[in-house]
Parts: C-alpha cells; sequence; structure tokens
C-alpha cells in the first residue's frame, strides 16, 4: 500500500489539472489529458498490472468529473493502461523518444476506444470528422505535454532507478 | 557466456478481465439506472468535491486574461501608452479592472435586458468551469441546489440558448451545452416556421434534422426554440442555419446550425428558473 501513495497522489494531482488547468488550456476544443499521461507514465516505469488498475481508477475519475456514459473512460484507460504496461515488459530503452512515441500511440488508442465504445453506446461521432477533429490533434497535443512532464513524472513514479530493469547475468 | 536478461513485472490478464467487466456492468447501470440512481448520484458529489478546484481555476486564470485583454487594447495607443510611461504601472492595475468592470456589465446589461424582454425568472450565475476533455460540452456554473437551480431549467447568454442543467450539486451545476452530441433541442426555422430537432455533435457544427427537403432553410436563416417538449421556452436562439446539402444515405438534408454563443469566453449565464408569460399574453 505504502508503494502505491505516489501513483494515487499523481492520480489526485492529475484530476486537479484535469478540471482546474486543462479546460483553460484548450486549444480549438481539444483539451489535454492529464490523467492519460499519468496512467501511461505509470504503466511504463510499473507495468500492466499497475497501468491496468491506476487506469480503471483514473478513468473513472474522468467518468465521474465529465457528462458522459460512467465507466466508458475507467473501461479504455485500463486496457490502455495494461497494453502500456507490456510495452514496458518488451522494450528497454531509455531517453525521451520511446516513452514521447508511446503517449502518442496510447493517446490514440484512448481516443480511438472512447470514440469506438461511445458509438456501442449511441453517442459516438462520424468517424473521419472525429478524427480530424478530437482523435489526432489530442493525441498530438497529449504527446506536447508529455515532452515537458514526463521526465519530471516517470522520476516522481519510479521506485527504482531505471537501470535496475536490465541485469546482467552469466 | 553473458546476455541481458530483462527484468519484467509480468501482468495479469485476470485483473484486467475483471476490471473490464466491471466498466462494463458500470455503463450498463448508469443506462439503466434513474437520475436518481447511485451513479449519477455519484456524480453530483463529484461536482461538489470539484467545485474549490474549478473557482481556483478560474481565479487564477482570470488575472492572465485580463492582461491579454490589456495588452491588445494598448497595442492600439502605443503613442499615448508612452506618453503616460511616468504612471504606468497604478495606471495599468486600474485601467484593467475598470476595463474588466466596463465589460461585466456591458455583458449583464445585453443579458437582464433579454430576459426582461421575455419576461422570465432567472438567476445569473458565473461560469467556473470548462469541459474538462475534448469529448463533452459542459460548463460548471458557480450557483447549485441552495441557490434554487433544478435539473432540467434551460441555461441562456444574450446571444441565445448555451444549454441545460444535468447536474446539480448544493453550491454548483453542470450545465450540458446545445453542441454537446446527447444534446437535442425542439426547434423551428425563422423564415419558414419549419420544425426539427437540433442535435449537438462531436465533430463541430450543430444539425437541424427532421425538416423536408421542400422546407429547407438557407444559409443565414436563423433558428429558435419552438418550445414543443416544454424544456426550452419558445423563441429563443439556438443559432443560424451555415450550410444546408444532402447525403445519400439521409432521409432529410443535412442542415447545419452555428451557434452564436462564443462558448470558450463566455463568463455569465442565466439559469431561467421559470418560463415567463410574456409569449401567452401575445398570443391572446
Amino acid at each position: 500500500m505504502k508503494q502505491a501513495i505516489p501513483s494515487i497522489l499523481a492520480l489526485l494531482g492529475a484530476a486537479v489539472l484535469q478540471v482546474g488547468v486543462a479546460p483553460r488550456l484548450a486549444i480549438g476544443g481539444v483539451v489535454p489529458n492529464f490523467i492519460l499521461l499519468v496512467v501511461v507514465t505509470l504503466a511504463m516505469v510499473e507495468g500492466p498490472t499497475a497501468g491496468c488498475a491506476l487506469g480503471f481508477a483514473g478513468g473513472l475519475v474522468l467518468d465521474l468529473l465529465g457528462s458522459g456514459p460512467i465507466g466508458v473512460w475507467a473501461l479504455v484507460l485500463c486496457v490502455v493502461g495494461y497494453l502500456t504496461g507490456m510495452l514496458q515488459e518488451r522494450l528497454f530503452a531509455e531517453g525521451w523518444l520511446l516513452p514521447v512515441t508511446v503517449v502518442f500511440a496510447a493517446s490514440l488508442v484512448a481516443a480511438f476506444g472512447y470514440w469506438m465504445v461511445s458509438s456501442i453506446v449511441g453517442e459516438g461521432g462520424a468517424f473521419g470528422a472525429t478524427v480530424l477533429r478530437i482523435i489526432l490533434p489530442s493525441a498530438v497535443y497529449n504527446t506536447v505535454l508529455a515532452v515537458l512532464v514526463y521526465p519530471w513524472l516517470a522520476r516522481l513514479l519510479r521506485r527504482e532507478p531505471a537501470v535496475e530493469t536490465v541485469r546482467q547475468f552469466r | 557466456m553473458r546476455g541481458l536478461e530483462v527484468e519484467t513485472r509480468k501482468g495479469r490478464p485476470v485483473l484486467l478481465v475483471v476490471l473490464v467487466v466491471i466498466a462494463i456492468i458500470l455503463v450498463s447501470i448508469y443506462f439503466r439506472e434513474g437520475e436518481d440512481g447511485v451513479l449519477h448520484r455519484s456524480r453530483a458529489v463529484a461536482l461538489a468535491a470539484s467545485e474549490p478546484v474549478a473557482i481556483a481555476g478560474e481565479w487564477v486564470s482570470t488575472p492572465f486574461r485580463r492582461v491579454g485583454g490589456l495588452a491588445s487594447g494598448l497595442a492600439v495607443s502605443r503613442t499615448e501608452y508612452e506618453e503616460l510611461r511616468v504612471q504606468n504601472e497604478e495606471f495599468r492595475a486600474r485601467l484593467a479592472e475598470l476595463e474588466e468592470a466596463g465589460l461585466e456589465a456591458e455583458r449583464l446589461r445585453g443579458l437582464v435586458g433579454f430576459v426582461e424582454e421575455q419576461d422570465f425568472e432567472y438567476v445569473g450565475v458565473r461560469v467556473i468551469g470548462r469541459p474538462t476533455t475534448s469529448w463533452e460540452g459542459a460548463l460548471i456554473i458557480d450557483r447549485g441546489e441552495n441557490d434554487g437551480i433544478r435539473t432540467g431549467m434551460p441555461v441562456i447568454a444574450a446571444q441565445g440558448l448555451v444549454g441545460q442543467v444535468v447536474e446539480v450539486s448544493p453550491g454548483s451545476s453542470k450545465v450540458r451545452l446545445i453542441t454537446d452530441q446527447r444534446s437535442g433541442v425542439a426547434a423551428l426555422v425563422q423564415a419558414s416556421r419549419a420544425e426539427g430537432i437540433v442535435a449537438g455533435t462531436l465533430e463541430g457544427p450543430m444539425i437541424l434534422d427532421f425538416v423536408d427537403a421542400e422546407e429547407a432553410p438557407v444559409a443565414g436563416d436563423v433558428v429558435l426554440t419552438s418550445g414543443m417538449g416544454g424544456i426550452y421556452p419558445k423563441g429563443l436562439v439556438v443559432g443560424d442555419v451555415v450550410d444546408v446539402y444532402d447525403e445519400r444515405h439521409r432521409l432529410y438534408p443535412t442542415i447545419e446550425v452555428e451557434s452564436r454563443v462564443p462558448i470558450t469566453e463566455i463568463e455569465e449565464v442565466l439559469v431561467i428558473t421559470a418560463p415567463g408569460t410574456a409569449g401567452d399574453e401575445a398570443g391572446q
């Protein structure tokens, strides 16, 4: 439980930013998603289980803050957190390019997933226009934010130095 | 032999499946339960909890907006600005305050004048929160249940219809905008009186649906609330027709309507707490 405290604090911080700051950073109706950034970062440093659990919790927070059906963001972000964590298992490259690419891909998957589930429950929009107006711009916006935020967030959430995840053996 | 072994943290597919199933159950319950259901009520709690954060966000961002407005205003008369450099610091602060107060008074005069014409009972409110994701169109206002606000009440601005109250907490409320894809407004075209439903979309302009091709409006026509359904009073401006075209797969022409309300800039709105009698008197 003690080990989960930084993750919970990061999620609370992201929720505060999502309500207090994100709406003021909106460009053309596109709002950055701080909760997604925290979920993806945690999944990359902690793996699929933590990514999945925090994704569900973060998604639930987004659902409660929004006005759409409750459960859709929880569903989408727990899958995105899990998939991102699976990537972490297979990739161990350091540097900024990989995480930024992963944030871009995760944002695309999350937005597409949200559109898909919303469409199933009868609340989705036309696919082409939604891609151009929301899915792609949000992914780009989140990626730009990730460049600024990821190094600090990863340092906060990482429980051990990254180099220890690679071990030599004879 | 030397090599590298990646220390992995194995995923638990069972956890993923369990959480996905829980999420699907939540979505299902949300649609099945009524407005008084647990999930709907939990959203009112979340709204109340996020209220201080939304107010703080608005409080922090307001000076930046004011300074931005001041800077753009001063750019017009730079010579004058140079002459007054000595008094600059004090004057700028004062000017910002006065400009803001003047703009606010102008906006409120417009709002109140419009509503008094319609003879509505209303509550003036400030916008303290804006959409938290790209997927929704909602505002948070600084009045709630304690001020007589109830779900379903229409919300207007001087430019026209804004939306409808959908969540209420003791001190704040959430307003779903007419541009949100979950919104639908019974409307009519002012010129032809053709009736239809204006629905918000994810991708941009609203769509006026169920209007026959023979009665289709042209770009520039004004769309008003029709009063059908009893949610919105008759005669409120919904927006202007910006495009009309036929799509092969649709029975009715696609009529795009743009709201006149500047959603990203709007700071004050009015919640109509009781419909007026002006329309009734006119009809007698």
